[in-house]
C-alpha cells in the first residue's frame, strides 16, 4: 500500500539512506531494526514528511506522493508517535489531540470545547484508555501520554480517506514491561484500523509484534523476512553485518596500559542517575562504558567532565580527590571532553579553526597577558599537519569542514591543552566509515602517548574493538567488568547479557 | 584594505568511495590576516558544497564578507559627502572636530555596550548609570577634588558587576536584569540630586580642565574617546577576555565545554559596560558643568543603534569596538544632518528607532536563532 522506492538521503556528506526499498501492506505491522546510525530514524522522518528524499520516491497505492511537511503526511494518512514525545504538557489532553485542527471546532473565532472534548473522547476510546480529555497533560504518566499520542495519530482517520499508517519510533524505550504489554495489545487490536511501522532497539519486541521485518545497516536494507521465520541471533548477525574485523579497530596496536593510575572513582554516585560506581583508569588505558539509554552511562561520562556534579563517592585525578562542578574545573585538572554534540558543544562553528584549537589553552605572551596571534597560527598549522585535517588554511571556519575534520579540530583543542585524560562521548557519531577509521587510529595514537581515555561508543563493536577494559551498566549500577585485551575480547552477547 | 585572490579545487570521497564532489572554492584574504574579525567575514564565503549533487557553489556579492564589512564605512563617507555637498561649511576642520567631540560620549557609551553585545547580551542600564555618575561628580567634586572621578567610576563598575552577577548567578535574561538595574540606579540618582539638576560651582570647575581643555587644538574628549577605542580594540583582540567573549557570543555551549569560565567573562563585560557608561557620565557633567538625574536618558537608543549600525551582530560573536567607532560617527552625522534639515530634537528618536530596526534586520544571523522571542 505505502511503498518506499529507491530512496536515498545524505546529510553533510554522510549517506544516511542509500537506495532503500520498503513495502508496507494493509493492516500489517512492519518492524524496522538496525544499529544506531543505520538510517532507521531518517527513514521514519522521510515517511513523516520531515525530510524529503534526495532520490527515489514514496508511493501510496502505486501513485507517487510528495510529502512536503508533516501536515502533508497527515493528510495522506501517515501519523507518527515520536520517540521523544511531542505532546505539549501545558495543554489538556483534548487540546493536544486536536492541536492544529481547532478550526473544526471553531465558531465565530471561539473554540467549542465541549465538542472538541467529545471528539477527543472518541479517539481515546479507540485506544481503550479512560482519560478525561480535560486533564492537563503534565498530570499524566509517561505511559498514559504514549496512549494519548497513539489516539492523536488515530484521529487522522477522520481527516483523510486514506488507510492509516502509524509510525512508532521506539515507543517502548521509556516504558515499563507492564505498559509495553498494554501498548502491544492495543497495537494488535488496532491492526484492523491501520498499518504500523515499528522501530525498536529490542529485537525480542520486534519479533513479538511485527508481521514482517526489515533489517537496516549503514543506510541500506540488508535483510527482509517474515517475523515467523527468523530469530534474535539471526537478526543480530544481519544488523552487525560482518564478523568483527579486528584490524578495523587497529587491535594490533593495542598495548597494555601503564601502571600509573590517573583517574579513580570510588562509590561515585549522582542521585537519580547512577550509584556506587568504582573504576580505575591507568595511563594509556582505554576504558569503555557500555549500557543502554537510561543505564546511567551518559551521566557518568558527563560527571567526569563536570557537567553533572557528583552527589556521592570520591573521584581522584592523579591521586588528588576532586569534585568537578563545572567543565572549567575538569579542564584545569587536565581532562578533555569530545562531545556527542560536536556542532554545539564541540566547536564554535562560525569561528576559524585556529581559534577553536586554542580555546582551551590560549597562547598568551609575556606582554600583559596578550594573546600571541602568530604563535596561535603556528600551533594551529602544526595540528592541521599532524592530524591531517583537510583544509586550505587554519583561518577557514569550522562550519565549512566535514564531520571527520571537525572532530579532529575538537581533538586538537584538547591535545593543545595537553589533556592527559580524554572523555570520548560517542566520538564517531554522524561520521562516515573513512572518518571513523581515522578516529580509531587517533585513539590508538593517544593511547600510545600515554593519554588515558574513557569511551562511550555508538556501537558495542566499537567499544569491544577499541577498549582495554569495559564497564557494563544497567539501571544506574555497574553490572559487569570485562578485560578486553587483544585475544581476550568479550563478545557482544557477553555484554548485552549484563545490559538488559 | 588590499586583497589577494586564490582559487582552489577540493576533491572528496564519500563513505562508499564514489567520487562525489568537486567543489570549487574561491576565497580571499584580507592583507591583514591577523585581524580575526576580517577573517571571520572574508572566509565565510569559502564553502565545500554538499555531497549529494554536483552543484557548484558560487558566491554572490551580497554574501561576500568583505563587501558587507565595508558597508558602514561607505555609509559614513556617503553621509559626510552628502551633508558636505549641501552645506560646504560642514567639511571644515572646526566643524568636524565639533562633530567628533559630540560623538565621543555617545561612542564611549556604545563601546561599553559593545562588550556586552559581543557575548550575546544587552545592557539597558547605561543611560541611568551615566546620569547617576554625572550627579555624583556634581555633588562631590568641590569637596573631594580629583578623587571624585575614580570614586564615580568605581560606582559604575560596581553597578555593572551587580547586573552581571545577578544575570549569571540567578540566570535571569540580561535585558530584564539591566532594566531593573536601570530603575535602581535612576532612583538613586533622583534621591541623591533631590530631583534637580546640580550645577558644578566655581570651586569644582578647576578639576574639569582635563575634560574641557583643548590640547594641540583638539578637544580632549576626542582624545579620551580615542584612548577608549584603542584600549577597547586591544582588549577584544589580544586578551583572553576578548577572545572568550567572541567565542561565547558565537557558541556559548561549545565555549563552556572547552573549559572557559563563561560567567567570569560575562561579569567582566557588564562591569566594563557600566564603567564606561560612568566615564561617559563624567564627561557629560564636565562639558555641561552640571549633573542631572536625567542627563543621559535620551542616549540609550542612539548608543545601541551605534553598536548595531557599526556591524556588531546583536546576537553576539561578530563585530567589535572598531566597528562601533564607525557606528557612533554615523549616528552623530545623521543627528547633525537631521538638525540641519530641521528635524525636532525629540523627533530624532523616531529616526534612531527606525535605524536600529533596519540595522538589526540587515545584520542579524537568523540561522543562529530558530525562534525569535
Amino acid at each position: 500500500m505505502l511503498s518506499v522506492e529507491h530512496v536515498s538521503k545524505a546529510f553533510a556528506g554522510v549517506q544516511a539512506l542509500d537506495d532503500v526499498n520498503v513495502e508496507i501492506g494493509v493492516n500489517e505491522v512492519v518492524g524496522l531494526v538496525g544499529e544506531n546510525g543505520a538510517g532507521k530514524s531518517t527513514l521514519m522522518r522521510i515517511l513523516a514528511g520531515v525530510y524529503s528524499p534526495d532520490r527515489g520516491s514514496l508511493k501510496l497505492d502505486g501513485a507517487p506522493v510528495f510529502l512536503r511537511s508533516p501536515r502533508d503526511a497527515n493528510l495522506n494518512g501517515i501519523g507518527i508517535v515520536f520517540q521523544e514525545q511531542s505532546l505539549l504538557v501545558n495543554l489538556t489532553v483534548g487540546e493536544n489531540i486536536y492541536l492544529g485542527q481547532e478550526a473544526e471546532f471553531t465558531r465565530l473565532g471561539l473554540i467549542d470545547r465541549r465538542r472538541l472534548n467529545a471528539a477527543a473522547r472518541r479517539q481515546l476510546d479507540k485506544v481503550e484508555v479512560d482519560i478525561d480529555p480535560r486533564t492537563r497533560t503534565s498530570e499524566l504518566s509517561f505511559a498514559a501520554r504514549q496512549m494519548v499520542e497513539l489516539a492523536k495519530a488515530l484521529a487522522l482517520e477522520e481527516r483523510t480517506e486514506r488507510h492509516l499508517v502509524i509510525l512508532l519510533d521506539e515507543p517502548t524505550s521509556v516504558l515499563e514491561q507492564r505498559d509495553i504489554d498494554i501498548l502491544f495489545a492495543r497495537v494488535r487490536a488496532l491492526k484492523r484500523r491501520a498499518s504500523f511501522v515499528f522501530v525498536s532497539h529490542r529485537l525480542d519486541e520486534i519479533l513479538e509484534l511485527s508481521d514482517r521485518i526489515y533489517v537496516m545497516k549503514d543506510g541500506r536494507v540488508v535483510g527482509h523476512m517474515e517475523a515467523g521465520s527468523t530469530s534474535v541471533p539471526q537478526l543480530h548477525q544481519m544488523m552487525v553485518g560482518r564478523d568483527r574485523h579486528a584490524e578495523y579497530y587497529r587491535e594490533s596496536r593495542q598495548q597494555s596500559p601503564k601502571e600509573e593510575i590517573v583517574l579513580e572513582a570510588r562509590g561515585l554516585s549522582v542521585k537519580g542517575a547512577y550509584q556506587a560506581v568504582d573504576f580505575t583508569l591507568h595511563k594509556g588505558e582505554v576504558l569503555g562504558i557500555a549500557g543502554v539509554v537510561g543505564s546511567g552511562r551518559e551521566e557518568l561520562t558527563r560527571t567526569l567532565f563536570g557537567f553533572v556534579p557528583q552527589t556521592g563517592g570520591t573521584l581522584k585525578i592523579d591521586g588528588h580527590a576532586v569534585r568537578l562542578t563545572a567543565p572549567s574545573q575538569a579542564a584545569d585538572q587536565g581532562v578533555g571532553y569530545i562531545p556527542r554534540e560536536r556542532r554545539t558543544e564541540g566547536l564554535v562553528l562560525s569561528l576559524p579553526i585556529a581559534v577553536n584549537m586554542t580555546l582551551s589553552s590560549l597562547p598568551v605572551g609575556r606582554i600583559m597577558g596578550a594573546i600571541s596571534l602568530s604563535r596561535e597560527r603556528q600551533l594551529a598549522k602544526r595540528w592541521v599537519d599532524k592530524l591531517r585535517i583537510r583544509t586550505p588554511t587554519v583561518e577557514a571556519l569550522c562550519l565549512n569542514l566535514s564531520g571527520g575534520n571537525q572532530q579532529k579540530v575538537v581533538l586538537a583543542k584538547w591535545m593543545n591543552a595537553r589533556a592527559h585524560i580524554l572523555i570520548f562521548d560517542h566520538p564517531t557519531r554522524g561520521l562516515d566509515v573513512g572518518a571513523k577509521e581515522e578516529v580509531y587510529e587517533l585513539i590508538r595514537d593517544l593511547s600510545e602517548e600515554g593519554v588515558a581515555i574513557v569511551l562511550t561508543a555508538d556501537t558495542l563493536e566499537e567499544t569491544i574493538g577499541l577498549c582495554h577494559s569495559i564497564l557494563v551498566m544497567r539501571d544506574g549500577q555497574v553490572t559487569a567488568r570485562f578485560d578486553a585485551s587483544p585475544g581476550r575480547k568479550p563478545s557482544q552477547v557477553d555484554l548485552i547479557r549484563h545490559m538488559v | 584594505m588590499t586583497e589577494t585572490k586564490e582559487s582552489g579545487v577540493i576533491r572528496r570521497k564519500n563513505a562508499f568511495g564514489t567520487k562525489m564532489q568537486l567543489a570549487e572554492t574561491v576565497f580571499r584574504f584580507s592583507s591583514n590576516r591577523r585581524n580575526l574579525r576580517n577573517l571571520r567575514l572574508t572566509n565565510s564565503e569559502f564553502k565545500i558544497s554538499g555531497m549529494t549533487s554536483n552543484q557548484i557553489i558560487t558566491k554572490s556579492l551580497l554574501t561576500d564578507g568583505t563587501v558587507r564589512a565595508a558597508i558602514p564605512i561607505l555609509l559614513l563617507l556617503g553621509l559626510v559627502i552628502l551633508i558636505g555637498a549641501l552645506q560646504p561649511s560642514f567639511l571644515t576642520v572646526d566643524t568636524l572636530l565639533v562633530v567628533m567631540a559630540d560623538t565621543a560620549t555617545l561612542f564611549i557609551l556604545a563601546a561599553g555596550i559593545t562588550f556586552v553585545v559581543m557575548l550575546g547580551g544587552i545592557d539597558l542600564s547605561i543611560q541611568a548609570v551615566a546620569s547617576l555618575s554625572s550627579v555624583i561628580v556634581a555633588v562631590s567634586l568641590s569637596r573631594f577634588g580629583y578623587w571624585a572621578f575614580p570614586a564615580t567610576l568605581l560606582v559604575g563598575f560596581i553597578t555593572g558587576a551587580f547586573s552581571g552577577g545577578v544575570h549569571v548567578w540567578l540566570r535571569i535574561p540580561s535585558f530584564i536584569v539591566t532594566l531593573a538595574t536601570s530603575g535602581l540606579v535612576a532612583a538613586a540618582a533622583l534621591l541623591l540630586s533631590q530631583e534637580r539638576s546640580i550645577t558644578i560651582g566655581e570651586s569644582g570647575r578647576v578639576y574639569l580642565n582635563w575634560i574641557t581643555g583643548r590640547p594641540f587644538g583638539i578637544p580632549s574628549v576626542i582624545l579620551i574617546g580615542a584612548l577608549v577605542a584603542c584600549v577597547g580594540i586591544w582588549l577584544q583582540r589580544y586578551t583572553p577576555f576578548g577572545r572568550y567573549s567572541t567565542a561565547i557570543g558565537a557558541g556559548e555551549a561549545a565555549t563552556w565545554a572547552s573549559g572557559v569560565k563563561v560567567n567570569r567573562q560575562k561579569v567582566i563585560a557588564y562591569s566594563l559596560s557600566a564603567g564606561l557608561a560612568s566615564l561617559a557620565g563624567i564627561l557629560l557633567a564636565g562639558r555641561l558643568s552640571s549633573g542631572s538625574p536625567t542627563l543621559a536618558n535620551e542616549l540609550l537608543l542612539p548608543a545601541i543603534a551605534a553598536v548595531v549600525v557599526g556591524g556588531t551582530s546583536i546576537t553576539g560573536g561578530a563585530g567589535g569596538i572598531g566597528r562601533t567607532v564607525v557606528g557612533a560617527l554615523i549616528i552623530s552625522v545623521v543627528r547633525v544632518g537631521m538638525t540641519f534639515v530641521g528635524v525636532d530634537i525629540f523627533a530624532q528618536q523616531i529616526v534612531f528607532g527606525v535605524v536600529l530596526i533596519l540595522a538589526v534586520a540587515v545584520t542579524i544571523d537568523r540561522t543562529k536563532i530558530l525562534i525569535v522571542k
